[in-house]
């Protein structure tokens, strides 16, 4: 079991004619994943490993029967290229650049919320079920060197640690259900609480392991949501960036962000929450194992 | 996010077709006087820095006449405030001031805010933290926006005159449009002025906007590249040249900042380079720089201008040069540049501790190429993140 993607995703790549569109869809193949379609305006019925390519995401989305979208626009043409995905009636959008601007990220939020779809990103390298999807160019050309299947989930906020942690679990003798990338922007267009909502409904997963960052309420939403529900699956916590508290701030420009700052958006302040809350908060990805061995969690023998 | 200067965000504002007094950016003390000889009202000297608080800290003067415009401009050229330079002061119009109110948005998380109040001007922080309901906040639906029968409901909470409340639901609500067209992450109207004839202009205007929405605003790019900031402050030449090499060809960006410590980091992604920086601080190192990256075209040029301002950098002890585990990018490539780099700079390992931490694709070549340049701690396979840190830690003890 997993969340978000599985063995009957069908994946459509916005851009696949693009380098990176089409080497990261060439690993998602060769992975499993069930990518059926392109879209490149002004290149409709070029084929790219053996997939045909579409104008518009409307005619590609009628034809192909499909569930998912992978964007791969530069950073300014990631709106609209979202907002035809949502129009075209795909529900599960997986958005790669970064520097997109934050106007454009809080707009496709909007949006998105009144459309009931999951946008994940931006900034994202992707969400993997492995053995089964791979959206975006996590894991790279074999998953397999860093997810391996199993019962453990995964949300990070950097999409490099999303790997580190799929290492750590891999290294201790436990898999991964689904791991994301939920982006690292100021406003994600998912929040991380969302995620944690679906993991813990799903019933192939025993425990989430999330990556936090300074600023943003995500990790905020978390804690609330589970002080609110003390029945949630084990939750584990790295949260990094603590450093920037002992730094001096910059220079003071307008009132603003001391009337609405939130303090609890601090490294600090967060660890506190979580803890609270009832999560594992750890520090060294070195005790993450064994974190998750006193809540009950053992690695399961290999599903070969 | 970069903080504009007055000049600038007034410029803007008034394009958009909104209510600003006249203004003119000086740099030298009878180019002050030439502004402020016509305007009759007096005028207002301010050093054109983006900071806040300028009024509290002796940046502002009100003048009756250009002699007076001439010396306050005198005065504050050349001088710092909030740490940074004052080239340039702003003439501006004196406005006669009925009523201050207080308008800003901010977007720094979801969904933005708006904040209104009646009790504007320098105080507005001690107003909010004695009396918090002075200052309404209400939060912006982004496909709604602000349309002025929102703002004027807000205003009408916030205990505006009824005879106010049509213009500033219009302005507010212009304000708004001005604000996502500017692709803003703040701003702020403090004071917004009520004349006595219940006219409104904007008196006091702070514009901090998106960077990553700079392709779209290039009347703002060369005044990105003057007030390139790291750590909040001005940036230092080391930091410069990174900042150069960046804007050399699009593609990969490396933010380098420099701190007090003593270990270099060429560490990534964001989130490893975040998570090695506070092990390190825990175990009793000091981290000699903070390194992000966005990857992308041009990285060897960029990673090179990366390593040459550590290793100019004299406080430099140590390197750590630790990644996540790579994903798509090919190790021993990695490996290779910078073996190369150190090799072409004349590092010699065995007297400058450097570890390293690259795993992932072509991990065994990278450890054939790294075995060229004797001296280099590769850390032994699968080994964790903590340890690559713990070890340089030990080694510039």
């Amino acid at each position: 079991m997993s969340i978000l993607v599985d063995r009957h995703t069908r994946v459509l790549v916005q851009g696949l004619t693009g380098a990176q569109g089409a080497q990261d869809t060439r690993y998602a193949l060769d992975a499993g994943t069930q990518v059926v379609c392109g879209v490149t305006p002004g290149k409709g019925g070029a084929v790219v490993h053996g997939l045909p390519v579409y104008h518009t995401v409307a005619a590609a989305a009628a034809t192909h029967a499909v569930t998912a979208a992978v964007v791969y626009a530069p950073p300014l043409a990631v709106r609209d290229a979202v907002y035809e995905s949502l129009d075209a009636g795909l529900r599960l959008i997986v958005v790669l650049a970064e520097n997109v601007p934050v106007h454009d990220a809080v707009a496709i939020r909007a949006r998105a919320e009144r459309a009931d779809a999951v946008v994940v990103g931006c900034n994202t390298n992707g969400i993997i079920t492995p053995r089964q999807c791979k959206l975006g160019g996590i894991g790279g050309d074999l998953p397999e060197r860093i997810f391996v299947p199993g019962r453990i989930g995964i949300v990070s906020r950097s999409g490099g640690m999303s790997a580190e942690l799929g290492h750590t679990l891999k290294c201790a003798g436990y898999g991964v259900s689904t791991a994301i990338s939920m982006g690292g922007d100021a406003v994600p267009c998912t929040p991380m609480v969302a995620y944690l909502k679906r993991f813990d409904q799903d019933p192939g997963t025993d425990a989430v392991l999330i990556f936090g960052e300074p600023g943003t309420p995500n990790e905020r939403e978390v804690a609330q949501y589970l002080q609110a529900n003390p029945g949630h699956k084990p939750v584990i916590a790295v949260l990094a960036g603590e450093f920037q508290e002992r730094y001096p701030p910059g220079a003071s420009f307008g009132h603003a962000a001391a009337m609405i700052q939130d303090p609890a958006d601090a490294v600090s302040a967060k660890r506190r929450m979580l803890r609270e809350a009832g999560a594992d908060v750890v520090q060294r990805l070195s005790e993450i194992a064994s974190t998750l061995a006193r809540a009950g969690v053992h690695p399961l023998p290999t599903l070969e | 996010m970069l903080n504009l200067t007055e000049d600038l965000t007034k410029a803007f504002l008034s394009a958009q077709g909104l209510p600003v007094p006249p203004g003119t950016a000086c740099d030298t003390p009878s180019a002050a006087h030439a502004a402020a000889q016509p305007l009759r009202g007096g005028a207002v000297v301010k050093a054109l820095v983006a900071a806040g608080r300028r009024g509290k800290s002796g940046a502002v003067a009100l003048v009756d006449d250009a002699d007076a415009a001439q010396q306050a401009a005198q005065r504050m050229l050349g001088t710092a405030v909030a740490g940074l330079p004052v080239d340039r002061v702003y003439v501006e119009a004196r406005e006669a001031i009925a009523h201050e109110l207080y308008l800003s948005f901010v977007l720094d998380s979801y969904p933005p805010r708006m904040l209104l109040s009646c009790r504007g001007g320098v105080d507005i922080e001690q107003t909010h933290a004695q009396t918090p309901e002075a200052i309404v906040v209400m939060e912006v639906d982004p496909v709604h926006g602000v349309m002025p029968w929102d703002a004027l409901a807000g205003w009408e909470r916030a205990g505006a005159q009824a005879r106010w409340l049509p213009g500033l639901g219009r302005l507010t609500a212009a304000l708004w449009q001005a604000f996502v067209a500017a692709d803003a992450q703040m701003l702020e109207i403090n004071p917004l002025v009520v004349r006595a004839d219940g006219t409104l202009v904007l008196v006091g205007a702070m514009l901090a906007v998106d960077d990553a929405a700079l392709a779209r605003h290039p009347a703002w790019r060369a005044f990105a590249r003057s007030a390139a900031q790291r750590g909040g402050r001005i940036a230092n030449d080391r930091e410069r040249a990174v900042i150069d090499a960046n804007e050399r060809s699009p593609g990969a960006v490396f933010r380098y900042t420099e701190l007090d410590g003593d270990i270099g980091l060429v560490v990534g992604g964001g989130g490893a380079s975040l998570l090695q920086h506070d092990l390190m601080l825990a175990m009793g190192g000091a981290p000699a720089n903070h390194l992000d990256a966005t990857p992308g075209a041009g990285w060897q040029d960029k990673m090179g201008a990366v390593l040459d301002a550590i290793l100019a950098n004299p406080c430099v002890k140590g390197l750590l040069v630790s990644y996540n585990f790579l994903q798509l990018v090919r190790v021993d490539q990695r490996m290779q540049l910078i073996v190369d780099l150190l090799r072409a700079r004349g590092i010699d390992p065995q007297r400058l501790p450097i570890v390293v931490r690259l795993f992932g694709p072509g991990e065994d070549e990278a450890r054939r190429i790294a075995a060229t340049l004797p001296g280099l701690h590769y850390m032994p396979p699968d080994s964790p993140i903590d340890a690559a840190v713990q070890r340089i830690v030990e080694l510039t003890q």
